[in-house]
């Protein structure tokens, strides 16, 4: 007890350098568990993009660009899925549902999906949660579109604007369809996802800014079964019954539901040994992972980095106690005078580079959680990282717990040397 | 209270001459002993061997009938910490410390020295009060910052530090050299009135001779050191 309050006064007494000392270890601590939590979070955010999809179906490019392409936007499918192919698969055996997707037009730089009503039914995210609209409802007509929540926010559209999607990819497209806007009819809550990012327009609106297609009114009987679930919900809609899945001549992909997981498989292996055409087959989940495993170099040196910032700021601990001990060898005299023992000198001196690293750590906490609190906002609107405030996880936890036993050891040192120079100085020290 | 015999001490093992080499010394319960020597001698040394801090490479060292040379490294601190309060030239406190808690760091470290502080006075800190006003520094001064002490006043906080659970010995190592003629005799005085007071025994340590006359015996240590040649 006596040591521990020793200890305390005599690093008080110490404040200038050891409170540098302190900051430093908070500062790095805060570095530490600000990248574990946005690499943890990342990673979640990542994985819990799309779940409930059994299988993604495009042309057969690599694993991970399908992924890329079909659900994160990135990059570009050249080729695409045929229609008959589309046809032919979606009445293979158990399966549960499918989602077209057409991409490749954009809203000032915004990606454009052309998709039918099943995608606000079937398409989940994160733990198998459906989309959700905050605003309005799904498109019924062919010139109406849904946008994802960041879409409504950035862009700040509301209910009932109207909306012009032009052709291709970027901001400056030559192709813009004024004449043709399409209306603002749903906005959906944030999830966190690149749907966030998203304006969803019918399938067939697609072929029609292509300038290809058919009209509004040429009925198709194919997909009768569908659309008439639809027209239930939309009762107002009966006189005005259009088709909006249309029969365009490729999409870009399609996602696949089953009645049981045992069909995956199968299906998956007839569709990548599919003759007609070239198709690949991914399992979203196995994707993602192999994805984040890639990937996974990045973080692993960002966090040897700030492996290496908690040891230099130990060692400038170090550095520091080592300086001063130089200085307190009268004290430690004194202590000696009094009938302290050589070991209570070496826990005097440990329990001092323990309370630097305990408060460097709890100071690196606060500090942490301030910094989380600030930018929260900002990863999530410019990373997407949705970044959760609570608690300190297990890992989190056992980092600190690393970095004070680290202290801990590096402060023997200090100690050892304070337990010598009582052994060899006696009492009679001459400073 | 205190006895050696043929004590032997080398700072190195190499050295030729000992540091300290004593045949004899005997010093009797209650004694104010002067210790003289100049600069170099080995006074300082011979203080550490009474205390226990270091240890003779040969011959014996009594103190209160127990032979130091023969206890176990803890227990010597044990017994230091329980029997011997000490006194340093200069830098005597600890300066993160107030002067109260000097004093009572004298028997932190010993139950035995709490247990007689607490006879004299119903906790710690009063008997730390009395005795800093018993040495004449006033309460005013108990929780001020020791760098704001002048020496004369650093050096009766360090003796009541000493003195604090009443050990059967006081040791003294060159305490007034950094006084003025009129401290030193005055701090001497007040180190004797609390002496008697305790019933302690005093090894006072200088290498100013002009002090002897206070004290009731003088011992030289170079005389001590010749003897034994
Ligand atoms: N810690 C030490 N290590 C090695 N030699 C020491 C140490 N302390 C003192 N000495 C040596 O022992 C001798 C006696 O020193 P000391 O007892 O301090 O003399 P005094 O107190 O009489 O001035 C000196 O030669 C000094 O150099
Ligand atoms: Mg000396």
């Amino acid at each position: 007890m006596i040591l521990i309050k020793l200890a305390y006064k005599s690093l008080l007494n110490r404040r200038g350098s050891a409170f540098l000392t302190l900051f430093t270890i908070a500062i790095s601590v805060m570095l530490l568990l600000s990248i574990e939590r946005v690499r943890v979070d990342a990673k979640s955010s990542f994985s819990n993009t799309i779940s409930g999809t059994d299988l993604i179906v495009g042309a057969r490019t690599g694993d991970i660009q399908l992924l890329l392409s079909s659900v994160f936007r990135i990059g570009h499918a050249n080729n695409g899925v045929s229609w008959q192919s589309y046809q032919y698969i979606k009445q293979q055996r158990g399966v549960a549902w499918t989602i077209p997707l057409s991409l490749g037009d954009s809203h000032k730089g915004q990606a454009v999906l052309g998709t039918t009503l099943d995608y606000f039914t079937h398409y989940k995210y994160g733990k198998k949660q459906p989309l959700n609209f905050s605003q309005g409802a799904a498109f019924s007509h062919l010139n109406e579109v849904v946008i994802g929540s960041e879409i409504a926010n950035k862009l700040n559209y509301q209910l009932g604007d109207k909306v012009v999607i032009s052709h291709g990819m970027g901001n400056t497209s030559f192709h813009h369809h004024d004449d043709n806007p399409f209306t603002v009819v749903g906005i959906l809550k944030a999830t966190g996802t690149p749907v966030d990012k998203t304006l969803h327009i019918p399938l067939a609106a697609i072929e029609l800014i292509h300038g290809g297609g058919h009209s509004a009114e040429s009925e198709h009987d194919h997909d009768h079964d569908h659309d008439h679930d639809h027209d239930h919900d939309h009762d107002h809609d009966h006189d005005q019954h259009e088709d909006l899945t249309g029969e365009p001549k490729q999409i870009t992909a399609f996602l696949m539901g089953f009645d049981s997981p045992l069909y995956t498989l199968q299906v998956r292996r007839n569709i990548n040994q599919y003759k007609p055409e070239a198709l690949l087959a991914i399992m979203p989940g196995v994707t993602l992972r192999e994805l984040w495993e890639m990937l996974s170099i990045v973080e692993k040196i960002l966090l040897l980095f700030s492996s290496i910032v908690v040891l230099v700021s130990l060692l400038g601990m170090l550095t520091t106690l080592l300086a001063s001990l130089n200085q307190r060898r009268r004290e430690l005299a004194i202590l000696r005078s009094v009938g302290a023992r050589p070991w209570h000198l070496f826990s005097l001196i440990s329990i001092e580079s323990l309370l630097i690293t305990l408060l460097g750590c709890l100071l690196g906490c606060g500090l942490f959680y301030t910094l989380m609190s600030v930018t929260a906002g900002l990863l999530q609107s410019h990373g997407g990282i949705s970044v959760t405030i609570n608690m300190l996880s297990h890992y989190e936890l056992m980092l600190i717990g690393a970095i004070m036993a680290a202290g801990f050891i590096v402060g023997l040192i200090p100690a050892t040397r304070a337990y010598f120079y009582s052994l060899a100085d006696g009492m009679s020290i001459k400073i | 209270m205190i006895t050696l015999n043929n004590v032997l001490f080398k700072w190195h093992k190499q050295q030729a001459k000992p540091t300290l080499s004593i045949q004899t010394l005997k010093i009797a319960d209650g004694e104010h002993v002067f210790l003289h020597g100049p600069s170099g001698s080995g006074k300082s040394t011979l203080l550490s061997l009474l205390a226990g801090i270091n240890i003779a490479d040969s011959g014996s060292i009594k103190l209160l009938n127990t032979n130091l040379t023969a206890l176990s490294n803890r227990k010597r601190d044990v017994f230091r910490s329980d029997h011997i309060g000490y006194i340093f030239q200069n830098f005597n406190l600890l300066p993160y410390l107030s002067p109260l808690e000097n004093v009572m760091l004298g028997c932190q470290f010993s139950k035995n020295r709490q247990r007689k502080a607490l006879q004299q006075s119903a906790s710690l800190e009063q008997e730390a009060t009395r005795l800093l006003n018993a040495l004449g520094l006033t309460n005013e001064h108990h929780q001020q910052s020791v760098a704001d002490l002048s020496i004369g006043q650093q050096q009766r906080v360090a003796a009541a530090r000493a003195f604090i659970g009443s050990p059967e010995l006081i040791i003294a190592d060159e305490p007034t050299s950094a006084l003025d003629a009129n401290n030193r005799t005055a701090f001497i005085e007040l180190l004797f009135a609390q002496a008697n007071i305790a019933g302690s025994t005093l090894v006072f340590v200088s290498h100013d001779t002009s002090l002897q006359s206070l004290f009731n015996r003088t011992i030289s240590l170079t005389a001590l050191t010749e003897q034994a040649a």
